[in-house]
């Protein structure tokens, strides 16, 4: 049994289905979880690692504080590998010094050609204006779950009832939101809508 | 779900649904405990829940009833009902005068059924068969005609594909050449199901050293099968320097077989001695290596099912396994003496054979490709020099007969079997192999609808 956020998760459940018990993570953001952390679609949950659980379960705690995804260079055609006596630290260490001497030539030749450097180019566009920052496509550095996002709905249905919309009145009024009949048929919103919902 | 097969001829009373299969082993297999699986199959499963999906109650296709509980006399196996008499495979049988044979694949100790496995179909044929058998058809002589003169030549030069529609027996052809070249000598490496390296479910890791993904379980289950099969062979190969990877270490002399013993015990370090075994199998030129690959097009396909971290599709050329297939299949690495075999599967929605693979082997394809068409330049590398080997795509009468008969001898008929069955089922067929098998003898005949 693997206890993530306090839930706990069946061993011989398939670990993509398994995390969408969790609130706020569907079928799509469970797969995007897994690609993350290298867990393959049919691995169960008494299959994963000790390090694949505690970074799922420290990614989850807080997912805006998460490190960036490193990058992961892939083998081009004809690539050979170094021997395998060659220790990871040293292979990362040499990674990153080729990058970092990659990254200095770009820009060299940035300032060789009178423009300037990509730091600067970075914030400006063409009139000198800051460029609106790009919004990221992965969902999971938005992510949000368990009582952060219960807080975002209770705050969104307290700013309909503050700003006194019709949205707001029905969620009082323990009635139906988006239209629907009332005549007949309003059962669960007259048990369930309310303005402290979460 | 019990499914098992109807061998009951004229009796309507049951319906149509109803299957009880009725075969029985004499001896069980060497290496194995009880030919019999006795399963107590209850309709409402352990769990409470009458609709609850339950492992522990699961039986498995076709496979066979204790004979205790083969109380109806029809369903007692016959005296004459045997396969006994078939001939066990041996490497000189294939030649033009046996072709029309059917001969058996025994149970060796280095059995590649058992080990290596089957692609489904071919399994499930096998388990309903009292004995593994298998035709010996003209392209059967015409391949090991082309792995006798590729025992000599570096794998680079023999490097076919297997193709043609579906059911006309790429797969068996594969096997055959399998058991072909095992009973011949060679070291054997077969990958029955490929698409199981390309579809998720296995696990995988990245490597910085290598830059693609390692699929350390699925190395470690292959470097088992490898050793199983090839254990003499690999006896009397060494090391030719020493490896030393996560506090282990192999000095120069130790042999491929210790290697791989160590490699297909720990996960850790299974996909390095893979590599290593592969490269050491690269550079000797005692023994010649063939890699036989079922479901060739699955690592053609240019994403697989698995996913990276920043969730995009991971290339087949960036997981080991797939790579390492991919590189023996173009050339780029090759066995000093031995050939590579890949079976493609005609009708996987999920694999589909790609352009790349139909454009290098002169298949016409489905749909109509165009110079515009989507093509991988770098698949278009890894398909380089493949050459395609049609498997013929019907029985001939006498390679037909031959199955007819093998199926009757072991009581697989429904009606009675004649020569009028046997036409009347190679017509419906069109000779095609696994239709005349599936749907032609083993299906309803005219008698009983």
């Amino acid at each position: 049994m693997v206890h993530i956020l306090g839930i706990n998760l069946p061993d011989n459940q398939l670990a993509r289905f398994a995390l969408t018990t969790i609130y706020g993570v569907g079928p799509h953001l469970s797969h995007r979880l897994c690609a993350r952390f290298q867990i393959h679609d049919k691995c169960r949950v008494k299959d994963l690692t000790p390090l694949q659980t505690t970074s799922l379960a420290s990614f989850l705690q807080s997912p805006k504080t998460a490190l960036p995804l490193p990058q992961y260079p892939l083998a081009p055609l004809n690539f050979v590998a170094r021997p395998p006596s060659k220790s990871i630290q040293e292979l990362q260490a040499e990674f990153n010094a080729a990058r970092a001497a990659q990254k200095q030539k770009r820009e060299e030749k940035l300032l060789q050609m009178g423009k300037s450097t990509a730091e600067d180019v970075k914030g400006k566009t063409t009139r000198g204006r800051k460029a609106p920052e790009k919004k990221s496509r992965d969902p999971l550095t938005e992510l949000r779950i368990e009582s952060e996002l219960r807080r975002e709905i209770r705050e969104n249905i307290a700013h309909q009832r503050m700003i006194g919309s019709y949205v707001g009145r029905r969620h009082a009024m323990h009635l139906p939101v988006r239209g629907q009949r009332t005549q007949t048929n309003a059962k669960t919103a007259r048990k369930l809508n309310n303005l402290d919902r979460w | 779900m019990v499914l098992s097969l109807s061998r009951v001829p004229f009796n309507r009373s049951l319906p149509q649904g109803t299957l009880i299969c009725a075969r029985t082993y004499a001896n069980s297999p060497p290496g194995q405990q009880s030919p019999f699986r006795i399963q107590n199959v209850k309709s409402t499963g352990t769990s409470k829940n009458k609709k609850a999906f339950s492992r522990k109650n699961r039986i498995g296709a076709f496979r066979s009833m204790a004979p205790s509980s083969l109380t109806v006399p029809v369903l007692q196996p016959s005296p004459n009902s045997s396969l006994s008499s078939v001939p066990t495979f041996k490497p000189e049988m294939i030649t033009e005068n046996m072709i029309g044979q059917v001969v058996a694949f025994s149970q060796t100790p280095n059995d590649p059924i058992k080990y290596f496995g089957t692609p489904k179909n071919m399994l499930l044929e096998f388990r309903l068969l009292s004995q593994r058998c298998s035709v010996i058809r003209n392209i059967t002589v015409f391949t090991a005609e082309e792995l006798d003169s590729a025992a000599a030549e570096p794998s680079h030069k023999t490097r076919y594909v297997l193709t043609g529609p579906s059911g006309c027996g790429k797969s068996f052809l594969l096997l055959q050449s399998v058991q072909y070249c095992l009973a011949k000598g060679w070291i054997v490496i077969y990958i029955p199901r490929a698409k199981a390296t390309v579809n998720s479910t296995t696990t995988h890791t990245y490597d910085l050293r290598t830059q693609t993904y390692l699929q350390p379980n699925y190395a470690q289950q292959t470097l088992r099968r490898i050793l199983e099969v090839n254990s003499a062979n690999l006896e009397t190969l060494t090391l030719r320097e020493g490896l030393n990877y996560d506090r282990r270490s192999f000095s120069s002399g130790t042999t491929l077989a210790q290697l791989a013993s160590a490699g297909s015990k720990d996960a850790v370090i299974s996909s390095v001695v893979l590599e290593t075994l592969l490269n050491e199998l690269s550079r000797q030129s005692k023994i010649p290596v063939l890699l036989a690959v079922d479901d060739f097009q699955a690592i053609y396909n240019q994403k697989t099912a698995y996913r990276d971290p920043h969730f995009s599709a991971i290339r087949p050329y960036h997981l080991a396994i797939p790579r390492f297939i991919l590189e023996f299949a173009s050339g780029k690495r090759s066995f000093p003496k031995g050939a590579v075999l890949g079976a493609l599967t005609a009708m996987d929605p999920a694999f589909p054979v790609t352009n790349e693979l139909m454009d290098e082997l002169g298949l016409p394809g489905l749909h109509p490709r165009s110079p515009y068409s989507k093509r991988s330049k770098i698949l278009q590398e890894y398909a380089r020099g493949l050459m395609n080997l049609p498997v013929p795509e019907e029985f001939s009468p006498r390679e037909a007969a031959s199955v007819f008969e093998t199926w009757m001898r072991d009581n697989a008929l429904t009606a009675p079997g004649n020569d009028e069955l046997f036409l009347a089922k190679y017509t419906e067929s069109a000779g095609n192999p696994k239709a005349f098998v599936w749907q032609g003898i083993l299906g309803p005949s005219l008698n009983q609808i």
